[in-house]
Parts: structure tokens; C-alpha cells; sequence
């Protein structure tokens, strides 16, 4: 099923074979016979939805096969007809890959596969985003599964980097060099994150789920408080007095996360050891997964559950599965090797000699270049202008990172790239090579560096053009910082700036100082674009408090607004005064009356460019509006494992297509077996994977009892599975087509049964089987 | 069966060309933005055209995109030479559909790409501003499956002379000679010399 090839060479899954690890392998396997499926209309639309978000596969904007042009509504007719890759998402209209990067850390290899990617599937950008992960735009769907081997090959995974599953985990991109954190966390996000990809109980949930560390509590690093799980790294002094010394730990949030109605994160635990952290946050997602909302998704993030328990009864049903969870070596066999992440300096610590510097050196040191815990060697970020950087760009900056700290580099989540272990004595020499491809930019995590999340660009949820007034942004505060500008002045000089297309806020606009998201607003009988503006947040303490919304402006006026509110702070500030206590202290009200004449607007007629969008010319309507996919389609595991199922006895078909009657049989049989095992999981989420298990299970909680007895066939279907059981092999060719039949109609049987438990669960008139 | 069919290069598909702007020519990437949305209303080009994106804020970056579903067309600006990018990814037009040979889709692809670069000179937006110079251009192999053995790296050359010749690139007498450019790590890119 791979991808033609051109030059008669083999195909990148032949190629890559001895490179890919074998669970990437199976996992894309399984997702290319997906695809066939769905081409065949063999597997559901929801289904196959939630599978490919699963996978990082995306929608983007107008894949419903509408665009709206600025005058109507216009039917983009693509090629493949009415074939979908989920409910009204046409299959060929480009889509998005999010590809994950755990703790936003890349090598040079990776770096370059990325870059080729880029080239080859998309438009040659590629894109960092907040949560540290890397995503290409305008992909086809059936390039997927090559590109998804191509980063396998490097060790890239994009499984679970969408729809309701554990999220890439981010954390300080300074950590194992920051001067304030008491240890490196990044082991342990690296081993969290690879515990949790693909486990059981994280496969069940409502909603996604965002994990952060964060290396201290007082900077903003990992962004803990805005988390479902924040973990801050601690120490304490080593068993209870008994013994010397310190021992690491981590102080747990739970329930945070920002959306369209932020919530901070409570502490759950206020020091858990590394030895019990593994298991703390897979007890937490067996909550989450258990009593976490499933249908009203719009209140399925954690946050919800723990707003609705409380902290305290949450803590103790944490607690109460804690108690039970089998035990897993995995919690704590990592432990063994912490240095699985360490980045050691290549070059020798050095001091920055005096002598002649490129031009614009000074400032660029001044606002990109950090201290490292490490006496000699500093961080060097890389400002990004919307966290876009072209391949030619990407390979470069692999070539640099190799010559100067062995080819590391951190993505961020103020979408840029952090260079560490840079002997201070190279920096000219490294500044001047960044700077001849374009990634010398001053003005990393200032003012200037303006975060923001794809809006209308490509997001089929955004309402305003983020992107657009991102880069509007960034050239006028360039522009005043030239000219010495009010947004030139030192006191603004560090704030941050970000912008959501919509509510949701992907940008993060409610730990911006000034913060945006897009709205729109009726005038003059025509809709225009306008951004809310979100005062009184707070980035650092790791996202210490968040902004509320002040006023809506105008989307062309949004410019004209920051520099108002800039002057303000920079005229009326008291000594040592914050930007957030300043907003506190002259209030929300002062700041409205100063921005009130900027909402008024004139008639179309008399100025028709605020009735469009930054960067783009069509007159704003909001009818592309799209159905969201971040939220993903609440599919239960029930229907996951019947969906495997179904996978299974497709693949058997296959084997009988090519007369291979005893491997045909053997899938009918493992086709069954995982339609039984994915029932017993609703009963019996630790059920094991051997036949005799199954089966007998089966038959206790569904036979037995009559639960998966057929309204007319009765127990005809479980036969089925009874008998095979009791004989699986075959070599005849009849017999294989036999039980392909039976397995299908077993599956079926199953679906029919999980519909009736449902409809049972919700009369409450379920009898349970035990 | 000529040299390109032996090497198997006839179900390559993924193939950029870029025309490069003549050396006066003066536009801003972004003046492209409303030009490419009028070609989507419009349907000015013979294929499904779905989008513009704008990257005019990287550094020598693909400038201003107009998506389509077989093809991307720029406003490229990179290695700092601006000029019109035509991207090809797949061939479902009408017009590309029947494609079965290297020879025809390079023929295609210097017909879709000229066909661009005279629309916008012709574009009365740009007021005359950018021009093309037919004889400067590039294509880049965009597809890595492709072997860089000598005979098949000789087969795209020569299949490129051929085509630029038959197009009236060099003054369409004999063939057009080319250089390779770019690092070994690149895609395979070869330009009019």
C-alpha cells in the first residue's frame, strides 16, 4: 500500500525497514490499512476521524469543500468526490501533520528529515508551535503514512499528537542549564512521555490532555499552572531525617488549562518522589478516563472533573486507583539511566574576548543570548517570526548546532528555538552564521517576539487572522524600536504579546500581558474582524494568573491600541511598578476609556479596509467557520478495539485474496478475540491479551449472562468464537472463508452489544455480570 | 524506450520549477496576496486552486503561496532570487491527468509554469512591475526516492535540455545546457547554465 515509486527504487517502507521501531511500525501499519479501509467504506467516518487525529493528521481550513471568497460561498470541487476522512472533512483538501517533540528537543538528523519533509509534502515552512511540536501545512492525507515512516526513522513520533489523548509533553526549554532549577527535568518528561504514549489508560478520554514541567516555580518555563498536569521540579531533605542528603521530587497541579474559561491548577500532591511520579499520573489519567465527561465535550478537560469533585475528593479517587494499579516496572526502571537526555557542551567553556563584532551583535546578545548554569557556556534563542522557518533554514541550523553543541536544539512554546552549551567565546562566530540565513533576529521573548497560533490562516475554528496581526505587529514595534517609538522604551521592552484567532486560545492570550482573541462584530449590516483584548496575565511564575478581556476592537486598530496602552504604562507607571499591577492598579476601566473611540466604526463606505482582515484582502465573512477538530471525536475504547477488529478481519480478507487460507484463518480468529477483549474492557480495563484469558472472560461477563446474546440469533455469534477457539488452524481455503464470514458477523454481534449497554447504562437498567 | 522510461523516472511527479524574476523587477511578496485570491475567485487557471498563504515574513522563504490540489505556485524568494515557483504534487486535472512519460510532464510543467509568470506580467496590479526571464530556470527533484546514480541522474538532465529546447528556452536550437547546483544533501536541482 506504500506510495508508487519513482525510479523504480523501493518504497520508503521498504527503504526504512531495518530503521523504524517496530511499535512505530506496527502502529503506521495499522494506520495504512486504515486508509484503505476507509477508501473502501469499510470503516466509520467518526472512527476514522478520531484515528488520524490520533495520528497528528489534521483538518485545516476549507476542507468541507467550501471557501468563501469575500462575495459568496463557492464549492471547491477536489477530485475525489464525496470519499470524507471524517464527517464533512473532504478527503484530498490539504490538511495539517502535528508532529510531536517531546520537551521540544531535536537533533541534527531529525532536523534535517524535518526540512525534507517540509520540502517534499509541504509548502517548505515548517512551524513550531506553543506546545513545542513541529506541524507542516497543506499535507495530503495519503502522503501521510510515508512521511510518518520517514520520522519514525529518526525516532519522531506523531501518534497521539491530536484528538483526546495525552498531548505532547512540553517543558522549560532551559532545563539542565537553568541557573535556578534544582535538577533537569527532562528525563523524566522524556520517560513520562514514552510511558504514557499508547497506554491503556490514556485512551479513553473525553478530551485532550496537556502535561508541562517546569524546572522552577518562579519563571514561566513550563507554563505548570495553565496544565491538566503541571509538574514543578523540588527537593527535600532524604527520608524523613534518617538519612543525609536531599532527594528529588516534584511538586503535582492538576485541573488547569486555559480554553475558553481558563482555570488554574490546584496541587494535587505537594512533593511526590521520582520514583512515584510514573504512577501518580497514570492514576490520574485513570480517573480522568473513568468519571471524566464524555458526551458535552465543550466541559471534558480535566479542569471540569476537578472543579465538579473538588481537589480533595479528586486527590482521593487518585489515591483510591493508586491503591490498586498493577504494578509496573516501567515506573521506575528509567530511573536507572537519567542521562538518556543529557546534551553535553563540545566546545570548551570559554570567555567572550573582546575585539571587532558583527553588525547588530550587541543587541541581539543583549536580548537572545542566556547564562547557563554551566560557568562559560550560554542559550541562544532564535526569534522566529511566527514560529516559521523555511527547510533551507532547518538544515542550516542542524549544520550550526552540530559545529557548536553537537546538534541540540529545543523548540519553545513562545514559538522559537533555543541553541545551549554555546561556549560564550563562540557567539560572534555563531551569531554571524545565524544571522547569513536569517536567524539572527533580535528581540527573543520581548515585545517584538509576538506569539501566535494559525487563525483563519489555516485553522478551521479561527474567527480572526492571528497570524495576520502577528506580523503586523512585529513590524511596527520593529519600526518604533528603529525610530525610538513609545514601544522602544525599556519599560515595555520585555512584555509578551499573544494572539488567538478564537476563544480557545491556542496563542495563549490569557498569560500574554496584552493578549487578543479573535471575535467578530456586526456594523453597518456587514461583519467585521475584531480582536478582544485581554489585560492582567501573567507569564511568568509559570503562568502565575490570567487576563480578562477588556474591550473588543477593531482588528486594524488593534496596532493603534498597543501603542496606547504602551504609553500609558510607560507614562504612568510607578517605579519598579509591573505591567499587571500597573493594570490592577489604574484598572480595566481607564484602559477601555482610553481605547472606546477605536471601537467606533465608520460605514463601509467611508473606509472599507476594517471590514477586511490582516493579510487578507476578501471582505471578512465568518461563514468558512468550520467545525473544530482540536476537541476530536469522542470515540470510547469499546469502539477503538472494534474498530481494530474490523482492521484484523480486513487484513484477513486480504490473506484469502493472495490464497493464503491458514494466515486468513489466524486473523479471523485474532479479529475475534479483540472484538471480545474490547467488550471485557468495559467491564475489565486490565484484561490481558492471551486467548484463554479472553475467552473465558467473555464468556463469563457476556455469555453467561446473556448479555451479548442476540435479540433473534441468540448465542449464535459467540459460538462462533467458541468454536474457533477450540480449533484455530486451518489450512483449507473454505474453511478461512468460513470463518472470515464469522468473524465479521461476530464483530457486528459485538457492536450491537456495546449499542445495548449503552442504551441500558443510560435507562439504568443494566445487570451487571459480576 | 528512451534513457528516462529505462531509469524509471516516469512516475515522477513531484517536480518544481522556478522561473526567475528578471533582475529589475520590483514587488513587494505580499502585493501577491490579492492577486492570488482573485485567481481562486476568478478560476483563472485550468486546476482546483484552494488558498494563499503568506510567508513573506521568513527569511528568503517561499514568499506568498497559492495552494492548489496538484500544485503550489510562489512568489519564491529563495536563496534571495525572487521568481515564480511552480510546485507540481499530483495530476488530477483535466489537463494533467493523461501524463505518462517524463518528457510530457516536463513539457506540462514548463507550460503551467509560463502560463503564471505571463499572468502576472499581464496583472494590472502589479503595474509591469515583475518580469520573467525565461531563460534562467531551475528545476529541483523533489522527491528523495530518486536514485542519483550517474545514468539517472544524465536521464533527467538530458530530459530537461530537451524540454527547455522544445519550449524556445535557448532559442529552441539544440539542446539547452544546464548545471547542477545545490549541496549533495539537497534535492537534486539543476539550472540553466
Amino acid at each position: 500500500m506504500s506510495q508508487p515509486t519513482a525510479n523504480g527504487t523501493a518504497p520508503w517502507a521498504a527503504r526504512l525497514e531495518d530503521r523504524i521501531p517496530p511499535h512505530l511500525d506496527e502502529q503506521i501499519e495499522i494506520y495504512e490499512t486504515q486508509i484503505a479501509q476507509k477508501r473502501q467504506g469499510k470503516i466509520d467516518d467518526k472512527v476514522f476521524a478520531e484515528t488520524r487525529l490520533r495520528r497528528g493528521v489534521y483538518g485545516q481550513r476549507y476542507d468541507n469543500g467550501q471557501r468563501h471568497d469575500g462575495i459568496a460561498s463557492r464549492a471547491l470541487e477536489y477530485p475525489c468526490g464525496d470519499l470524507t476522512k471524517g464527517p464533512n472533512t473532504v478527503w484530498d483538501a490539504p490538511g495539517m501533520l502535528r508532529i510531536k517533540i517531546p520537551f521540544g528537543a531535536m537533533n541534527g538528523e531529525q532536523m534535517e528529515v524535518l526540512a525534507d519533509l517540509a520540502e517534499e509534502y509541504s509548502d517548505g515552512i515548517a512551524h513550531v508551535t506553543t506546545r513545542q511540536d513541529i506541524q507542516l501545512h497543506f499535507i495530503h492525507i495519503d502522503d501521510t503514512p510515508d512521511i510518518m515512516r520517514r520520522l519514525a526513522a529518526v525516532d519522531i513520533t506523531t501518534q497521539e499528537a491530536c484528538g483526546n489523548s495525552v498531548r505532547n509533553v512540553t517543558a522549560c526549554p532551559m532545563a539542565g542549564v537553568c541557573r535556578d532549577e534544582p535538577f533537569d527535568v527532562s528525563p523524566y518528561a522524556h520517560a513520562l512521555t514514552h510511558f504514557l504514549l499508547g497506554h491503556k489508560d490514556a485512551q479513553d478520554f473525553g478530551r485532550k490532555f496537556k502535561i508541562a514541567f517546569s524546572g522552577c516555580e518562579q519563571h514561566a518555563c513550563g507554563l505548570a499552572n495553565m496544565h491538566d498536569l503541571g509538574v514543578v521540579a523540588q527537593v527535600r531533605e532524604a527520608g524523613n531525617g534518617t538519612s543525609s542528603g536531599t532527594e528529588r521530587g516534584f511538586r503535582v497541579y492538576v485541573g488547569g488549562g486555559l480554553g475558553a474559561v481558563p482555570h488554574q491548577a490546584k496541587v494535587l500532591r505537594e512533593f511526590v518522589r521520582e520514583d512515584e511520579l510514573l504512577p501518580l499520573a497514570q492514576a490520574v489519567c485513570r480517573v480522568f478516563g473513568r468519571l471524566g465527561e464524555k458526551r458535552n465535550r465543550a466541559r471534558a478537560r480535566v479542569k471540569f472533573l476537578v472543579a465538579k469533585l473538588g481537589i480533595e475528593e479528586f486527590t482521593r479517587l487518585v489515591d483510591e486507583e493508586l491503591a490498586i494499579l498493577p504494578a509496573d516496572e516501567r515506573w521506575t526502571t528509567y530511573l536507572d539511566d537519567l542521562s538518556v537526555t543529557d546534551e553535553e557542551p563540545t566546545r570548551p567553556a570559554a570567555a567572550l574576548s573582546p575585539g571587532p563584532r558583527p553588525e547588530g551583535f550587541a543587541e541581539w546578545l543583549g536580548s537572545n543570548v542566556q547564562r547557563q548554569r554551566q560557568p562559560g557556556y550560554v542559550a541562544v534563542a532564535i526569534n522566529l517570526p511566527l514560529g516559521d522557518l523555511t527547510s533551507t533554514q532547518l538544515r542550516a541550523l542542524a549544520d550550526t548546532a552540530r559545529r557548536y553543541n553537537g546538534g541540540h536544539v529545543r523548540n519553545t512554546v513562545e514559538q522559537n528555538i533555543v541553541l545551549r552549551n554555546i561556549s560564550e567565546a563562540d557567539l560572534p562566530a555563531l551569531y554571524a552564521e545565524l544571522r547569513a540565513v536569517g536567524l539572527g533576529a533580535p528581540g527573543a521573548s520581548s515585545l517584538v517576539d509576538v506569539t501566535a497560533c494559525p487563525g483563519t490562516d489555516t485553522c478551521k475554528l479561527g474567527i480572526s487572522s492571528s497570524r495576520g496581526l502577528a506580523a503586523e505587529l512585529r513590524k511596527r514595534i520593529a519600526a518604533s524600536i528603529k525610530t525610538t517609538g513609545v514601544l522602544a522604551d525599556e519599560a515595555v521592552k520585555d512584555l509578551r504579546i499573544k494572539v488567538s484567532g478564537c476563544f480557545n486560545s491556542c496563542g495563549q492570550h490569557h498569560v500574554a500581558d496584552i493578549g487578543f482573541y479573535g471575535v467578530s462584530r456586526k456594523s453597518d449590516g456587514r461583519t467585521v474582524p475584531h480582536f478582544q483584548v485581554i489585560l492582567g496575565g501573567q507569564w511568568t511564575e509559570n503562568a502565575g494568573s490570567y487576563g480578562l478581556a477588556v474591550v473588543a476592537v477593531p482588528a486594524k486598530r488593534i496596532p493603534e491600541a498597543v501603542e496606547r496602552i504602551a504609553g500609558l504604562y510607560v507614562a504612568e507607571r510607578e517605579k519598579g511598578e509591573s505591567f499587571q499591577s500597573f493594570i490592577a492598579r489604574v484598572g480595566k476601566a481607564r484602559v477601555r476609556q482610553l481605547l472606546d473611540d477605536l471601537t467606533k466604526l465608520p460605514t463601509y463606505l467611508e473606509d472599507r479596509t476594517l471590514y477586511s482582515d490582516w493579510g487578507d484582502p476578501r471582505e471578512y465573512t465568518i461563514g468558512d467557520l468550520g467545525v473544530g477538530e482540536c476537541a476530536g471525536e469522542v470515540v470510547t475504547a469499546v469502539e477503538f478495539g472494534l474498530s481494530a477488529a474490523e482492521r484484523e478481519v480486513f487484513q484477513g480478507l486480504l490473506e484469502l485474496d493472495r490464497g493464503a487460507a491458514e494466515a486468513a484463518a489466524e486473523k479471523a480468529y485474532a479479529a475475534m478475540l479483540q472484538a471480545a477483549r474490547a467488550l471485557i474492557t468495559t467491564e475489565n480495563i486490565d484484561i490481558g491479551t492471551a486467548p484463554e484469558e479472553i475467552v473465558g472472560e467473555f464468556r463469563t461477563r457476556f455469555y453467561d449472562t446473556e448479555l451479548f446474546f442476540d435479540p433473534y440469533a441468540g448465542a449464535k455469534f459467540a459460538n462462533y468464537l467458541f468454536r474457533v477457539h477450540g480449533d484455530a488452524e486451518t489450512d483449507s481455503g473454505e474453511e478461512a472463508h468460513r470463518r472470515i464470514e464469522e468473524a465479521q458477523l461476530f464483530i457486528e454481534a459485538a457492536h450491537a452489544c456495546n449499542q445495548r449497554i449503552s442504551q441500558a447504562q443510560v435507562a439504568g437498567t443494566l445487570r451487571r455480570a459480576v | 524506450m528512451n534513457a528516462a522510461t529505462e531509469a524509471g523516472l516516469d512516475d515522477l511527479v513531484k517536480l518544481d520549477l522556478k522561473v526567475l524574476a528578471s533582475s529589475d523587477s520590483a514587488a513587494a511578496p505580499e502585493e501577491f496576496i490579492p492577486v492570488f485570491h482573485r485567481w481562486i475567485t476568478e478560476r483563472v487557471l485550468p486546476e482546483l486552486l484552494i488558498d494563499v498563504a503568506d510567508y513573506s515574513h521568513v527569511h528568503e522563504g517561499p514568499g506568498v503561496l497559492l495552494v492548489g490540489h496538484d500544485a503550489i505556485y510562489a512568489y519564491d524568494q529563495s536563496l534571495g532570487e525572487p521568481g515564480l515557483l511552480y510546485s507540481r504534487r499530483r495530476e488530477t486535472s483535466p489537463e494533467t491527468a493523461g501524463i505518462r512519460t517524463l518528457d510530457q510532464r516536463l513539457e506540462s510543467l514548463l507550460l503551467c509554469a509560463f502560463r503564471a509568470c505571463d499572468r502576472i506580467e499581464a496583472e494590472p496590479r502589479l503595474d509591469g512591475r515583475v518580469t520573467f526571464d525565461r531563460h534562467r530556470i531551475e528545476l529541483r527533484v523533489n522527491d528523495r526516492l530518486v536514485a542519483r546514480d550517474d545514468d539517472t541522474v544524465a536521464a533527467l538532465e538530458s530530459a530537461f535540455s530537451r524540454a527547455l529546447s522544445a519550449a524556445g528556452v535557448g532559442n529552441g536550437r539544440g539542446s539547452v545546457a544546464l548545471e547542477r547546483i545545490g549541496k549533495a544533501r539537497e534535492r537534486l536541482t539543476f539550472r540553466t547554465a
